[in-house]
């Protein structure tokens, strides 16, 4: 026993420990799997065209809508259905709680059709007829009047109205011009399910927010982030990497220098809310509000640049990226050996010869890397821009045929901050968190490609360089 | 075969050229590294007025937001050190090396996942099912660790021809199904313990009991998903400080017989230390900082509890919220800025920690690296 | 040992001199310290024209420091004070109206491992004629062609000028460095153990074309190769500590040295 229980001491820190540590790496793993499938499941899912089910209950009822989930009924051993029934106008409300125990029958009529309605959101339900300029139509007629008129834009249509009913037989007066889609699902194969689903996907990053954001694109959100994103690398670059030659070819390698070094690569850590701070008092109030009382005096007290603003937004995210290009140009700098600069030097070259014939050149994979970590950063960042310019729904892009063009005052919508409006701000929150994850989605798929471009670059570069050692 | 000499023609403008240049990227450069100092200046800057205010105000005002933060980063430290600093020894000790090139980008990967994104999974979707499923969630907790512990016991009692296909240094990957069927064994008896044990409602019983309140979004949300967050940024330090201990002190350790586990605890992890310290420190730093997760998965009620199904409300969260609506020069202002002072000195003091620690155990490695 | 050592000592420091139309680069008095640590002490020598002076002594003597002093490469370094004299062609190299370009142009350097730019072997060669001036481009091909023949790469790769420098072998990368610094055309050729990184085919071809371009232009080398110094050098400098132990003609240097310490080193013999 004396000789087991150390062995059996050993066995087990030996033997088990490791097992941990690999199930912590599985866990990490396993986390990050199920968050993807969660969103590209449900994110992608969104645009499916949903089966719509029609459910007569024992009470005589008769509901139409989309079955969204089941859970157990409380104190009950059975199971009770969430129905999506859209319908807001007449019912109040989209969504409707189910017992499966109440259900008599169910069915999957091909007639259903689910309308997407600019005032009110979706409509399920029938078609009856169509009345168009005087005429009436019913049947075959009315399904291909409603195709042809439909594809075309609302202004484009011909006044008049159709005519729907809802599942416990009210009739209700549509006129053309409000609905934006028009939907049968269950008439639907395979094949057009996929292209309707590539079409909505399509609408969804084309068209611009309806609804208050719980429903419809998000085109302008995406136009927000990449216009704020590339006025954010333009001012980031040129300021980092200068600051990056600086402190690698210029300045004398000393204590200060290092200390300096050190300060940049701990900004990198500084919670990006500070920077929001920053922003929003030397920015916004401080230069913003100074610019106003000089060129704007006139239109004061509503601010023109003395508010949140694309520039003032693309400035503080510079600002907070910064760090990261810096880092990375330095990196990239670091690694040209110095053989290269005195091979340079030797043939009579000055520093600025040597700088942007040799060694600039070599590091601009480098650069390039720190310049797209530091667009991804940016992408994903929503904190800093609540404060200094985002907007929930902005009523002008900031690019537009009027002089100046670019709008550098105005407020945009940024992808990040829309999932956080649309998920947390919205009147009906449970219609929107299907839209929320596919915005979440999109994001995560700029944010994650922008990240392995970056690291396939600084793959290549070791590469390249390890090919010339 | 002698060309003609050249003529020297463009050397002054060339000098000039040079010196312009020099002295332009050092105005810039100097003038980047001022705008950066320029931020710590501002936000003390902002603060001074407070001083006029009265401190008592200040104090009571903040104190409960200082818990909020501390609470939060505490609880999502609680929930990513374990797992980080585990994933960070397997895979810089025990993985494969080829599985491991694969792993560690992908795991540096998460880091990427914006924290929007996160915090509404976390807010919308976790806290809700948690609520619902609170003894599912604490067993899961506690059922996934005695798991992996399983499986390395049966692991050890299998045959030789399946421990030879399922090797420690793949299990990293294998371990995943095996994981998942365990989640959903342990989500299956959930329900049952819940019956017998715990009469039926874990929330009531807590509630009865001790008296706990459970709030929807709580530190135990928080925890878990900022959690996940900074679980990256504290494994790809460690990692990288352990997978540089070099060989030869591991294999003098195991040359003396120690396991491949003992030379680790007794030989990687001390000489690694300050390199894990640096790295939890800078985990801490992302902790205290995040905003947008603690935002949407808290509930923002500024409380003083220690309990961890109680909301709780952190600076960054006041700082989103709040000075956007705050008059400029008002109280609220100038408090809001203070938090961001706070904040700004705390994270920058523990990275500047974390990097002179790491800076001096890379001279550390590199003394031991040339002298064995 | 100890009665060799400062038998050497009280010898007076060997000094050769040249007559001004022979003499090339002039070396007076010559200290150089890293951070006030001295690296070079009280040097005095003269290079004659269209020779090949070798530098010889153990690791860490100084060569390869008074090498690089002699193109200001210590410039871009702080930390390196010195006092004294280097004159080329009767101009002192640290007068205030001598160009550090200029210098750097009229002394060429090769290093110890080849370092081509991440460019074609064409702009490696053109990378120091660009700097100058603009050429027109047949002139300029014509320079490039013969800087190429002269350090006998141009038969090697005259039909891949525009293929990166980088694919070259090691041997033809020190060439083609080589050429690059023959384009401009310097008076001087400075080269810091050009073939310490080179297979021994490599290093014969190297030694060549030293041979061969002692014609055109002066070249001081650094070895650690005595057999490659007694190979190619018509003069020796044998340098210890930062000072000049023993100057003179190769064969004398080699064959009868006048000191102890230069003759242990030569023979391989402990000082």
């Amino acid at each position: 026993m004396r000789r087991l229980t150390p062995r059996l001491y050993n066995a087990l820190h030996s033997g088990l420990w490791p097992w941990l540590c690999a199930a912590c790496v599985a866990l990490s793993l396993l986390m990050l799997t199920a968050l993807l499938t969660l969103l590209i499941t449900r994110g992608l899912g969104h645009f499916w065209p949903a089966t719509l089910e029609e459910v007569t209950l024992v009470s005589g009822d008769v509901v139409i809508g989309q079955p969204v989930r089941e859970a157990p009924l409380p104190n009950a051993d059975s199971l009770e259905r969430l129905y999506f029934t859209g319908n807001r106008d007449i019912t109040g409300a989209n969504w409707r709680w189910v017992a499966i125990e109440d259900i008599r029958h169910q069915t999957v009529p091909n007639d259903l059709i689910r309308l997407e309605r600019s005032p009110w959101g979706d409509f399920l339900g029938r078609l009856t007829a169509v009345e168009s300029e005087g005429q009436r139509l019913t049947g075959q007629e009315a399904w291909a009047f409603v195709n042809n008129t439909l594809a075309k834009p609302a202004s484009q249509r011909p006044a008049g109205q159709l005519l729907l009913t809802t599942a416990d037989g009210q009739t209700l007066y549509q006129s053309l011009d409000s609905v934006t889609h028009f939907q049968t699902p269950n008439a639907m194969s395979w094949g057009q399910k996929v292209v309707t689903w590539g079409q909505r996907i399509w609408q969804f990053l084309s068209e611009g927010p309806r609804a208050a954001n719980t429903g419809g694109g998000v085109w302008p959100a995406i136009f927000g982030t990449v216009l704020m994103v590339i006025l954010m690398s333009v001012i980031v670059t040129p300021f980092g990497v200068l600051a990056a030659i600086y402190l690698n070819e210029i300045a004398h390698q000393n204590r200060l220098t290092h200390l300096v070094r050190i300060g940049v690569r701990n900004l990198a850590g500084v919670p990006s809310i500070v920077y929001g701070v920053f922003g929003l008092g030397v920015f916004v109030y401080g230069i913003g509000g100074s610019i106003d009382s000089w060129f704007f005096s006139d239109e004061l007290p509503s601010p023109t640049f003395g508010t949140g603003g694309l520039l003032w937004a693309s400035l503080t995210l510079a600002l907070l990226t910064l760090p990261v290009v810096i880092v990375a140009t330095e990196e990239g700098l670091a690694r040209i050996p110095d053989t290269q600069r005195e091979g340079a030097v030797a043939l009579g070259a000055t520093r600025l010869e040597t700088l942007t014939r040799v060694v600039l050149p070599m590091a601009t994979p480098a650069i390039l890397t720190g310049m797209i970590l530091a667009v991804a950063r940016a992408a994903g960042e929503v904190a800093p821009l609540m404060l200094v310019g985002v907007a929930k729904l902005a009523p002008q892009m900031p690019v537009d045929g009027e002089f100046p063009y670019l709008h550098l005052e105005r407020k945009f919508m940024h992808l990040g901050y829309h999932l956080f409006d649309t998920a947390f701000h919205g009147e009906d929150v449970q219609a929107a968190i299907p839209l929320v994850f596919a915005i979440a989605l999109l994001l995560v798929l700029i944010v994650l490609a922008l990240n392995l471009t970056a690291i396939f670059l600084r793959h290549y570069l070791r590469r390249q360089r390890g090919n010339e050692c | 075969m002698t060309p003609p000499r050249l003529p020297l023609s463009r050397q002054p403008l060339r000098q000039l050229q040079d010196r312009i240049a020099t002295g332009l990227i050092t105005a810039g450069g100097i003038g980047v590294l001022l705008a950066i100092l320029a931020i710590g200046v501002f936000l003390i800057w902002e603060t001074l007025p407070l001083l006029s205010f009265g401190d008592a105000l200040t104090l009571s005002t903040l104190s409960p937001l200082a818990w909020g933060t501390l609470k939060a980063a505490l609880a999502a430290m609680l929930f990513a050190t374990p797992i980080a600093l585990g994933a960070a020894m397997y895979s810089a000790l025990f993985m494969s090396s080829r599985l491991r090139s694969r792993i560690k980008p992908t795991l540096e990967l998460m880091e990427a996942i914006p924290g929007v994104v996160i915090g509404f999974i976390a807010g919308l979707l976790l806290a809700p099912w948690v609520e619902r499923n609170l003894t599912s969630t604490l067993l899961l907790i506690m059922w996934l660790p005695l798991s992996a512990a399983l499986a390395g016991g049966l692991w050890h009692l299998a045959v030789a021809r399946l421990r030879k296909r399922l090797p420690l240094s793949l299990a990293g990957i294998w371990l995943i199904p095996w994981l998942a069927c365990m989640a959903a064994l342990a989500l299956w008896l959930a329900p049952l313990i819940e019956q017998h044990w715990l009469g039926g409602d874990l929330r009531r019983l807590l509630d009865q009991r001790y008296g706990l309140d459970y709030a929807t979004r709580n530190a135990l949300i928080v925890g878990i998903a900022m959690g996940f967050a900074i679980i990256p940024s504290i494994y790809s330090l460690a990692e990288d400080a352990l997978a540089d201990v070099p060989h030869s002190l591991m294999e003098g350790a195991q040359a003396l017989g120690a396991s491949r586990w003992q030379a680790l605890w007794k030989v990687a992890l001390p000489t690694a230390g300050p390199g894990v310290f640096s790295a939890v420190m800078i985990g801490a730093g992302r902790a205290v900082g995040e905003t947008m997760i603690v935002l949407m998965a808290s509930g923002n009620t500024a409380l003083f509890s220690a309990s961890p199904f109680e909301g709780l409300r952190s600076f960054s969260a006041s700082i989103a919220i709040e000075l956007p609506e705050a008059t400029p020069g008002g109280l609220t202002y100038h408090l809001l800025i203070l938090a961001a002072l706070a904040l700004f000195i705390f994270t920058f003091v523990v990275n500047t920690l974390a990097e002179v620690v790491r800076q001096r155990l890379r001279r550390r490695y590199q003394r031991l690296g040339g002298a064995l | 040992m100890l009665a060799s050592f400062s038998s050497a000592n009280a010898a007076s420091a060997p000094v050769m001199r040249f007559s001004a139309e022979q003499c090339c680069l002039s070396i007076a008095q010559f200290h150089l310290a890293y951070a006030g640590k001295a690296a070079l002490r009280d040097l005095t020598l003269d290079i004659p024209r269209h020779r090949v002076t070798a530098f010889i002594g153990p690791s860490g003597c100084g060569k390869s420091t008074l090498l690089r002093a002699i193109n200001r490469l210590h410039d871009l370094n702080e930390s390196v004070t010195h006092s004294g004299h280097i004159q080329l062609e009767g101009q002192d190299i640290h007068d205030a109206t001598m160009n550090v370009t200029e210098l750097r142009q009229r002394v060429g350097m090769v290093f110890q491992t080849p370092n081509p730019f991440p460019m074609s072997i064409y702009e490696n060669v053109a990378f120091g004629l660009r700097l100058q001036q603009r050429l027109p481009k047949r002139k300029r091909d014509d320079i490039i062609e013969w800087a190429l023949t002269s350090a006998a790469l141009w038969d090697e790769v005259k039909d891949r000028l525009h293929r990166s420098a980088w694919q070259l072998s090691g041997g033809q990368q020190q060439r083609l460095v080589i050429a690059r610094t023959l384009a401009i055309q310097p008076d001087v050729l400075l080269l810091d153990e050009p073939a310490s990184a080179l297979d021994p085919i490599s290093t014969l071809k190297i030694e060549e074309l030293i041979r061969n371009l002692k014609s055109q232009l002066t070249l001081v080398l650094v070895t650690h190769n005595m057999q490659q110094a007694a190979r190619v050098s018509d003069y020796t400098a044998f340098l210890q500590h930062g000072e000049l132990v023993e100057y003179g003609p190769t064969d004398q240097v080699f064959t009868n040295p006048r000191l102890q310490r230069t003759e242990n080193y030569i023979t391989g013999r402990t000082t």
